[in-house]
């Protein structure tokens, strides 16, 4: 008893016991991928999607249920009760989008014919802008209800052709306010999203195959939107003005366009 | 007497815990975020010794620190998705390994006590000492795994993550879920601890 190590001995004695520690007879791996994967199996309902998948499909999921039940209001309200809880936003829409079909012999566009941004501008009821970067509109139309306005850009010099036959471009401004969190949900799963920098404020660049976003129109209803062209898009807001500019560009390049608007 | 020894030892202490390795291991980490259960096995394959020594020093017997370093790699596997990125993984796993390894002691009843044994003699190692160094080292190192027996799961923990493990500061606080600042102290009265069991002044884990 009352033996004493020095500090030495003892980290010394500590090393010696770390180095002799018994070594791992066997490979583990096989056994433990064996155990993911019968836990796996017990959880059939997550069907194999890794579990940083759930949440994006769950928020779908309760998107498209609050979809089916925007025709049932009484059933809407419980399910904001019920899937608010969970930190799901819920929004009553009064339609759902279908995909526009992106080909086709000719392209038709709705809506009253402008002359000029100036005639546009008096029938939508606000000031519409053009992007000086493109040059003039081939032509613009102004839809009513609810207002939009598209200017329509045939072939452009250095615009690449898009889906749409003859078209190089369309920009698209109605009176709305834009909420990225329900930009990114809504845009659907072929479509990637980033903020760039606009103009002092930020703008979203869709890319990949966004069919459709979703925005707030003046009375705050939600109200969807469905992209012309399913390809590279740049959204923004400014003045209350929702814009978008639809062309098959960079992001690079669709924010230099969009620079240019006045 | 206690005072040096906790300090020299902290200031042996490596504090660089994120260079080299776990750039790649964050690589690893994002291909099985994703679905990529190979990439998950080349890091059960990396850290399945460490993992195993852990559990051992927890369990005190083989079989259970294997199966207890098993249940750690499957649970971390899902838990994959709380794993915060840029984190260093090999301390965030080995917390995990010890959670089963302690739980797993819990469930059988174990008394604090644990058979911690190592092998006496290795095959190559201790040829420059002489006959009779070897036999106190040997003496010595009996002595300590004692009092290392004895000690609290937390302490034997906090020792081995030191000098078994050799991991840094940063890792220690977080393998052991503590502030990087309570790693010296903690380090420290377990050494105490130890000591005063080795020395008989203690004879029981108290």
């Amino acid at each position: 008893m009352g033996k004493t190590l020095s500090d030495r001995e003892l980290e010394q004695a500590l090393a010696d016991i770390g180095e002799r520690l018994p070594q791992a007879t066997r490979d583990l791996w096989p056994a433990v991928r064996e155990r993911i994967d019968r836990r796996r199996a017990r959880r059939w309902w997550a069907l194999g999607v890794p579990r940083g998948m759930l949440a994006p499909i769950a928020a779908t999921l309760a998107i498209l249920l609050v979809l089916t039940l925007a025709l049932t209001p009484d059933l809407v309200a419980r399910a904001a009760e019920i899937l608010g809880l969970r930190g799901v936003q819920i929004f009553r829409v009064t339609a759902t989008p279908s995909p526009m079909p992106t080909t086709g012999a000719s392209v038709t566009f709705t809506g009253q014919r402008a002359a000029s941004v100036e005639e546009a501008s008096r029938i939508a009821g606000f000031p519409v802008r053009e992007p000086a970067a493109l040059g003039a509109p081939d032509e613009i139309y102004v839809d009513a209800a609810p207002v939009r306005v598209t200017l329509v850009y045939r072939s452009r010099q250095g615009l690449p052709a898009t889906a749409l036959p003859g078209i190089s471009a369309l920009v698209v401004e109605f009176r709305g306010r834009l909420d990225q969190a329900v930009v990114g949900k809504t845009a659907g799963p072929e479509a990637h999203l980033e903020s760039v920098p606009l103009n002092g404020g930020v703008a979203t660049w869709l890319s990949g195959q966004p069919h459709q976003f979703f925005y707030f129109d003046p009375n705050g209803n939600f109200q969807s939107e469905t992209l012309r062209l399913a390809g590279n898009t740049l959204l923004w807001e400014e003045g209350g003005v929702t814009y978008r500019l639809e062309a098959q560009v960079t992001k690079e390049e669709a924010v230099r366009i969009a620079s240019t608007f006045r | 007497m206690r005072e040096p020894l906790g300090r020299t030892v902290v200031r042996g202490m490596r504090t660089d815990s994120l260079e080299g390795r776990p750039a790649e291991d964050a690589v690893l980490v994002e291909r099985a975020q994703h679905g990529d259960t190979d990439a998950y096995g080349e890091l059960v394959r990396r850290y399945q010794a460490l993992a195993t020594r852990t559990a051992y020093v927890i369990t005190g017997t083989s079989a259970e620190a294997e199966d207890a370093a098993q249940d750690g790699f499957t649970k971390a596997y899902f838990a994959l998705d709380r794993f915060r990125s840029g984190a260093p993984f090999r301390p965030w796993l080995l917390r995990i390994v010890a959670n089963e390894a302690k739980n797993r002691r819990k469930a059988l009843g174990r008394r604090p006590t644990v058979d911690l044994s190592v092998a006496e003699d290795r095959p190559s190692g201790d040829t420059a000492l002489s006959p009779e160094a070897a036999a106190l080292a040997s003496e010595r190192r009996e002595l300590v795994l004692g009092a290392l027996r004895k000690l609290r799961e937390e302490d034997r923990l906090v020792i081995a993550y030191r000098y078994f493990l050799d991991l840094s500061e940063a890792e220690m606080a977080e393998a052991l879920g503590v502030a990087r600042g309570t790693v010296k102290s903690r380090l420290s009265r377990a050494l105490v601890r130890l000591r005063e069991v080795a020395s008989g002044e203690v004879t029981r884990d108290g």
